[in-house]
């Protein structure tokens, strides 16, 4: 399955995830009380860096693209109102939160992320929820979700046989039949081997 | 137990695959992100807690790293910028959907509208905004109007959650956990 | 068994290739379905290549293994996907440009109906296709009600999908196709899911229309009676000829290939 993580190894990839998830908290929190310009301009910088040091900088840089709007409604809102700087301070600190979170996401591997994961939810267990089910419940979603992409594809593609039109909303019914089924399928082949907890 | 969590699961997935199929075309000819509506089905066809915890599950899936917003998205950089608030308010939504559609003393359809309407547009809009307000540095009401450019798409996956609900009710009886036959 | 036993194709069989290729008229008016050196691949891995046939008969069969390109063939000929390379045309159409025209020729039968079906009642799955060819509802509905009774089948008008057996649904899907008319039918492996009984029905059915018939079928038994069967091997055009002798080549390969232990290839 496709993932986020960057193919290309990075010294950071050998950090422990663990290492990382701490390190990304105590940074989103130390930003939330910076104040001003510099020190989150600072820690921008210091980010940066990291990119850099992982050749990462151009990938990074692509995926703050979605954070554009906001940074545009907030350079309009705070250019308008003459309060630039409060601007910058709110956008530098969200721009430098986000490229951190996603520094942890290109060069942590989805198996380490879910290995801490279950070390987290270890206590869970008390709560009734048993680590394995957790586990297999994540590796029935991945497994899953090119089996409905298929059906939807077939769907699409029956609508296409008798319609000039793209597929409606009314694909989605079947889809969602599909789900059920396959649910109720999956949980017979669950129970006939041993059950899910 | 099996079957709540392949139920848990197989909706996660199809959240998960909603964000990945292009536009689904209306009659009007706007077309909606699928995704949205996949959050509210999960809460009118599989109940409050089930519902909540299949988008929860897809959250964590996200979180994980894969990409599977909307547009492709994902990580845990999605959970550090503006739209945190609607994020961690699908599970809510979900929920809210689920419980209104359980407990309403309205025909299925309309159950599920209703319950569409209040999880997936009052309590999101209220916890998106939030998060707006909290990471944009303003206050709700500054940043509320943003919040209309949402809604006529919205109003339409509600209308579409009730419909598609109550098709799934009239042929699967038995599986519609919202309300067990 | 479902060809009306007429019709053979010049076929060289030397090169397996359709003789006379050159003296057919230009694609823009040729009728029935031609293939131009079509090749399809996906995400860059090879599907089909090289693949030329002009098929005019009225029973034609594709035969080849599972994984050999049958399905994508079919979804090609319908127009449902683009080749990557070379040219279809349906009737001098191209049917994944074309796409109004070309649903009111080519019908499609998919294998599982349960993923053709959209739509909760017989009723409404039949008018959909009529609606969608500019029917209103109420004439697309009161022509739906018309071929079922047409059919025999007046009572299931409001009957729910669900309720149906799996070999009523097939029969639902093609009911649903014919209703819209289309001068040509493309049947993905229509047996698969049948038993016998409702095999044998299907069978009788599709044998009786007047409608050019594509199969696809592994099954070489369910293509012997076509007038001209394709054999598609590795995404490649195999043989082409009468159904006799490229079933006979087929058949044999196949018992062949069975007794060697293989397979262990993963395809993606």
């Amino acid at each position: 399955m496709l993932t986020l993580t960057s193919p290309v190894e990075t010294w950071l990839h050998r950090c422990p995830a663990g290492v990382k998830l701490a390190a990304l908290a105590a940074v989103t929190v130390g930003l939330i009380s910076m104040e001003g310009l510099v020190g989150p301009s600072l820690a921008l910088v210091a980010v940066g860096a990291l990119y850099l040091s992982c050749g990462l900088l151009r990938y990074g840089l692509r995926s703050l693209l979605p954070l554009w709007p906001f940074l545009l409604v907030l350079a309009v809102w705070h250019g308008w109102t003459g309060t630039l700087a409060e601007g910058g301070t709110v956008a530098l600190r969200l721009i430098t939160a986000v490229a951190a979170a996603n520094l942890v996401t290109m060069t942590t591997r989805l198996t380490d992320m879910v290995t801490v994961l279950e070390r987290l939810a270890g206590p869970l267990r008390h709560l009734g929820l048993p680590p394995r089910t957790l586990a297999l419940a994540l590796a029935l979603v991945i497994r899953f979700i090119p089996v409905l992409s298929d059906r939807i594809s077939t769907l699409r593609f029956a609508w296409a046989a008798r319609s000039a039109r793209r597929a409606g909303w009314a694909i989605l019914v079947p889809t969602t039949l599909a789900a059920l089924d396959d649910a109720d399928r999956v949980a017979e082949a669950l129970r006939a081997r041993g059950g899910a907890g | 137990m099996e079957r709540s969590v392949t139920h848990v699961a197989l909706f996660a997935a199809l959240v998960a695959v909603l964000g990945l199929v292009p536009q689904i075309a209306l009659p009007g000819g706007v077309p909606v992100t699928a995704q949205s509506l996949g959050i509210m089905l999960c809460g009118t066809v599989l109940g409050a807690r089930r519902g909540a915890l299949a988008v929860g599950l897809f959250l964590l899936l996200v979180a994980l790293g894969l990409p599977i917003l909307t547009g492709g998205r994902g990580g845990l950089g999605v959970f550090a910028g503006p739209s945190v608030g609607f994020l961690l308010g699908f599970p809510v939504a979900a929920f809210v959907a689920g419980l209104v559609t359980e407990r309403a003393a309205l025909p299925i359809g309309w159950a599920a509208a209703a319950g569409a309407f209040l999880g997936g547009i009052v309590v999101l809009y209220v916890l998106g905004a939030a998060g707006w307000a909290l990471m944009l540095g303003k206050s709700m009401a500054e940043v509320q109007v943003f919040l209309l450019g949402f809604l006529p798409g919205d109003l339409i996956k509600v209308a579409l959650a009730g419909l598609i609900t109550r098709s799934v009710a009239r042929m699967r009886p038995g599986s519609l956990l919202s309300r067990p036959a | 068994m479902l060809g009306t036993g007429a019709g053979r194709c010049a076929c060289d069989a030397g090169t397996f290739r359709l003789k006379g290729l050159e003296e057919v008229s230009p694609p823009s008016v040729a009728p029935g379905l031609l293939l131009d050196a079509v090749g399809y691949g996906v995400a860059g891995r090879p599907i089909l290549s090289g693949l030329s046939a002009h098929l005019t008969e009225r029973r034609i069969g594709i035969v080849g293994r599972n994984g050999s390109g049958k399905t994508s063939l079919l979804r090609l000929m319908a127009g449902l996907v683009r080749p990557t390379t070379g040219q279809v045309r349906v009737d001098g159409i191209d049917p994944a440009g074309d796409r109004k025209a070309v649903i009111r020729r080519l019908g499609l039968l998919f294998q599982n109906p349960d993923h053709q079906i959209i739509f909760p009642t017989v009723e409404e799955e039949i008018a959909f296709g009529l609606r969608q060819q500019g029917r209103s509802d109420a004439e697309a509905r009161s022509r739906a009600r018309a071929v079922l009774a047409a059919e025999g089948r007046a009572h299931w008008a409001s009957a729910p999908v669900q309720t149906l057996s799996q070999g009523q649904r097939q029969y639902l899907c093609l009911m649903a196709v014919l209703a819209m008319e289309p001068s040509t039918l493309l049947l993905d492996e229509p047996f698969a899911a049948l038993d016998l009984p409702t095999r044998a029905r299907l069978e009788r059915r599709l044998a009786g229309l007047p409608q050019r018939l594509v199969v696809i079928s592994h099954d070489p038994a369910v293509l012997a009676g076509m007038d001209r069967v394709l054999w598609l091997e590795g995404g490649r055009l195999h043989l082409d000829g009468p159904a006799a002798e490229v079933l006979d080549a087929f058949s044999g390969a196949m018992i062949r290939a069975g007794e060697a232990d293989a397979d262990t290839d993963i395809p993606g």
